[in-house]
């Protein structure tokens, strides 16, 4: 997703002198060619999370549509409240890409981990949160939304997956629609283990790649259904229970550190989110009480 | 002291008493600063979105009443809107709203924020290369933030030659984390740096228009409620209140005299 993120941004930089890089020392071999072609808007500002939002603000005040790349617990986590308060209260829009997801970095431990993002995010007046689960989601929501003039945070996580859906920005995707009893709802790269997991199984499906603005339309047309959330981070179920009185729950994060090092899949497998954990959690739904 | 900066103090005096709203002694410490700046930066206050203006910030934002004392004073709105100051729905709030009111650049309160987005504000220019330029008033207590001191390195390592930060020693670092020869300090990180008695406005606005090779920071020696002698001897008393009518009286005299 950090290629098509680069790419994204180099061929719109073509048409819009306005874009600015901003790099938190990450990502800066991805960013050469971008560099040697547009010296003046780019800048490797350091290792100064803080700053780098305050910078992407008072960028956005003088008419640029900066975009701020770093590791996601930093720029997100450590900022805050420069995100709050430069980005949101200021109403100084921009855009924020961060990588690592939530175990990109698995084997550096849980100070690299970060599955709070969407959550805090959300909860900020006039910001947009968006987490892509694969390379053309990242294409096409980073064209409709970079200058919109809002605050807007893109997830990007190097284990997308590979499933070739409709995008829309705020839209839902009905991946599978079975009049089943229970549904469940995910978003971002997991998409691709809970395909697996619910394949034959007797469930509706929902994917989303905006956590905000959720599509509550998509939600309601689910309200009488049991709502399982499987998600590999916090903030869809929060943004999935906006819609009153429904019977979800959720699949997900455990509350501990996942501090076993390894891999993304070994991270996913010990907390119950590979795809056979993730069927048999869904099985259990299937086979529970009914509404 | 100038008779206009008295006259500001008096309005910031008065209205504190009315509004039941304080945080004299901060605006105190400023009023020659914000009044060199605006006397001396281009900004039209008949068009505060002006597209040639320059960029003033008030990072150290809980000085707000005299920011808007000044203001008023320079014709962006008048001095009778701001004795809502503090009240429910007003536009006149503890720390500036940029959306309400015009002539504020970026809403600042929690400390070490303003100074960051001003360096922003800087970048763009430069990409523009635009001759605009942009001050940050800074506070010293505000400057125990450690963003304060990422903003300035980022500064430096870009050259902006175009910013300039004003650190209002008026000492209130003393009462925690102290930070005793600021010049030194931001001479370190490598600023451009000036030293002068910040209620001196012939001093402030040399200073003011003076170029630099990169960020300059002018370190405003200023007084905690200079002017009042009860606002300097009872510095933490005073922090946020405001008078009541006898206080008042005395600080009118105080100010009169200029006790300090």
């Amino acid at each position: 997703m950090r290629r098509q993120f680069r790419d994204t941004i180099m061929d719109l930089a073509e048409q819009d002198d306005r874009i600015v890089m901003i790099l938190g020392d990450v990502s800066v071999y991805l960013f050469n060619d971008f560099k040697e072609k547009y010296a003046d808007r780019f800048y490797n500002m350091g290792i100064c999370e803080n700053t780098l939002i305050s910078v992407t603000a008072g960028l956005s005040s003088q008419g640029f549509f900066p975009f701020v790349h770093s590791i996601a617990p930093f720029i997100t986590e450590r900022s805050f409240e420069q995100i709050k308060l430069d980005m949101c209260y200021n109403q100084f829009g921009g855009n924020i890409v961060s990588c690592g997801a939530s175990f990109d970095y698995a084997w550096d431990g849980a100070t690299h981990h970060c599955y709070t993002d969407l959550a805090i995010l959300r909860t900020l007046p006039g910001m947009e949160v968006i987490q892509p689960g694969s390379r053309k989601e990242v294409d096409i929501l980073i064209r409709s939304q970079y200058r919109n003039g809002k605050p807007t945070y893109f997830r990007l996580s190097d284990h997308p997956h590979d499933i070739d859906i409709p995008v829309e920005f705020g839209k839902g995707v009905l991946l599978k629609d079975s009049g089943s009893e229970v549904t469940v709802m995910t978003a971002g790269p997991l998409l691709g283990n809970v395909v697996e997991a619910c394949r034959d199984l007797n469930v509706n499906l929902v994917y989303f790649n905006t956590i905000k603005p959720i599509d509550k339309e998509m939600i309601i047309r689910f309200r009488d259904t049991k709502i399982l959330v499987v998600h590999d981070a916090f903030g869809l179920y929060e943004a999935v229970g906006e819609v009153p009185g429904l019977d979800a729950s959720y699949h997900g994060l455990p509350d501990e550190f996942c501090s076993w090092y390894g891999t993304l899949n070994d991270i996913r497998k010990h907390i119950g989110l590979d795809a056979a954990s993730i069927r048999e959690v869904v099985q259990h739904a299937i086979v529970g009480p009914a509404k | 002291m100038i008779p206009v900066c008295k006259e500001i103090r008096q309005d910031i005096l008065r209205i504190a008493k009315d509004s039941g709203h304080g945080h004299i002694p901060t605006c105190f410490s400023v009023i020659e600063i914000l009044y060199a700046v605006y006397d001396t930066i281009k900004h039209d206050p008949r068009n505060p979105s002006w597209e040639d203006r320059d960029i003033f910030v008030l990072s150290k934002g809980h000085a707000a009443l005299g920011y808007y004392c000044v203001l008023a004073r320079f014709g962006y709105f008048d001095i009778d809107k701001v004795y809502s100051f503090g009240a429910f729905m007003s536009d006149y709030g503890g720390h500036a709203d940029r959306i309400k009111l015009p002539g504020v650049e970026v809403s600042a309160g929690s400390l070490g924020h303003g100074i960051g987005v001003s360096v922003g504000q800087a970048l763009g220019l430069k990409i523009n290369k635009s001759s605009r330029r942009v001050i940050a008033l800074i506070g010293d207590g505000e400057s125990n933030e450690g963003s304060v001191w990422e903003a300035v390195m980022v500064a430096v390592n870009l050259k902006l030659d175009n910013l300039t930060i004003i650190y209002d020693n008026n000492m209130s670092h003393t009462r925690g984390l102290q930070i005793y020869n600021p010049d030194e300090r931001f001479r370190a990180f490598g600023g451009d740096v000036a030293v002068i008695n910040g209620h001196d406005m012939d001093s402030l606005k040399k200073e003011i228009n003076a170029k630099a090779d990169n960020v300059r920071v002018i370190v405003a020696n200023t007084k905690k409620g200079f002017g009042c002698r009860t606002l300097i001897d009872n510095q933490y008393e005073w922090h946020r209140k405001s008078p009541n009518d006898e206080e008042f009286k005395k600080l009118m005299a105080e100010l009169d005299e200029e006790t300090i």
